[in-house]
């Protein structure tokens, strides 16, 4: 197979199971790249704000690091795959749904208690909405994955 | 130099003649970017893994971006602050790391999602580089 061809080798499969019958490698590792930037710009930013202007909005800062080490757990296990990570990522997704849900509704409903940004404020506006499209991806890949394998999935609460 | 007026609101204006994370240079690379970027769908879509010219991209990218970091590092030595000094250092080593870390993880994937994987670093690239010209030129008032 030329491997190295100007312009790749043709495949011929899309991304099936893993061999261990865990999540399909190919859109995971999409997903693995999306969080992997936002694990550094969440904590990178946290750490910033932590270190220099914690007094400013200790409540916005304090929840850009708890955005950053959920994206940084997500990424952990959506790398780590097989049963566990995506027991990992399901749980570390499914807080990051309801976050950017709550942030984004609270950061609207009430601006004086958000005086400074934090990844989910205004449902990720600041960040072209895309920490709002991730995790609602991440959660249609593991529940296809989990279907693709067999798994039960979990009750769809809507 | 050191006891000049200020009479434009600038603390520390640009030193002249070094303009480093400029506007031409960030053009360049979102340029470089977003054509990787676009090779990097090609790829997906056409179910091809990625290829050399993949690789080269990401390479040459990378190459740019240490050039602009050499760059703003000789500047920021010759006295030049940006307002958020910590965020702007975070962002020019930051940005370092995501061809590399783009090219790793899409190598090793065998599938034709690859190209996805090398379109984000990509984009990702291209957003932080603009980002990166906000913040350097913002000085503090």
């Amino acid at each position: 197979m030329p491997e190295n061809s100007a312009f790749g080798a043709r495949v011929t499969d899309g991304g099936g199971a893993d061999h261990d019958g865990s999540l399909a490698g190919g859109p995971r590792r999409v997903l693995v790249a999306l969080y992997g930037t936002f694990a550094l710009a969440a904590g990178a930013r946290a750490g910033v704000q932590l270190a220099t202007q914690f007094s400013e909005a200790p409540v916005a800062y304090l929840l850009s690091a708890f955005a950053a080490v959920v994206y940084i757990v997500a990424t952990a296990g959506l790398l780590r795959g097989g049963r566990r990570g995506r027991l990992t990522a399901l749980t570390a997704i499914t807080v990051e749904l309801i976050g950017v849900l709550a942030v984004g509704t609270f950061s609207l409903l009430d601006r004086a208690a958000f005086p400074d940004a934090t990844v989910w404020s205004v449902y990720g506006k600041g960040y072209g909405f895309v920490p709002l499209a991730l995790p609602v991806l991440g959660l249609l890949l593991l529940r296809q994955q989990a279907d693709d394998v067999g798994w039960s999935t979990p009750p769809d609460h809507g | 130099m050191e006891g000049a007026p200020e009479n434009d609101g600038h603390a520390r204006p640009p030193l002249p003649g070094v303009r480093p994370v400029t506007t031409p240079l960030v053009i360049a690379i979102s340029i470089v970017a977003v054509a990787l970027a676009l090779l990097g769908l090609a790829a997906t879509l056409a179910s091809r893994r990625i290829g050399l010219v993949h690789l080269v991209g990401a390479a040459v990218l990378e190459v740019v971006l240490l050039a602009q970091a050499a760059v703003a590092v000789l500047t920021l030595t010759r006295g030049y602050r940006p307002a958020e000094l910590a965020t702007f250092l975070a962002y020019l080593a930051g940005v370092l790391l995501v061809p590399i870390a783009g090219a790793l993880l899409a190598r090793t994937e065998p599938s034709r999602w690859a190209g996805t994987v090398i379109a984000v670093a990509g984009v990702v690239v291209a957003i932080m580089s603009w980002r990166l010209l906000q913040l350097w030129e913002a000085v503090r008032a």
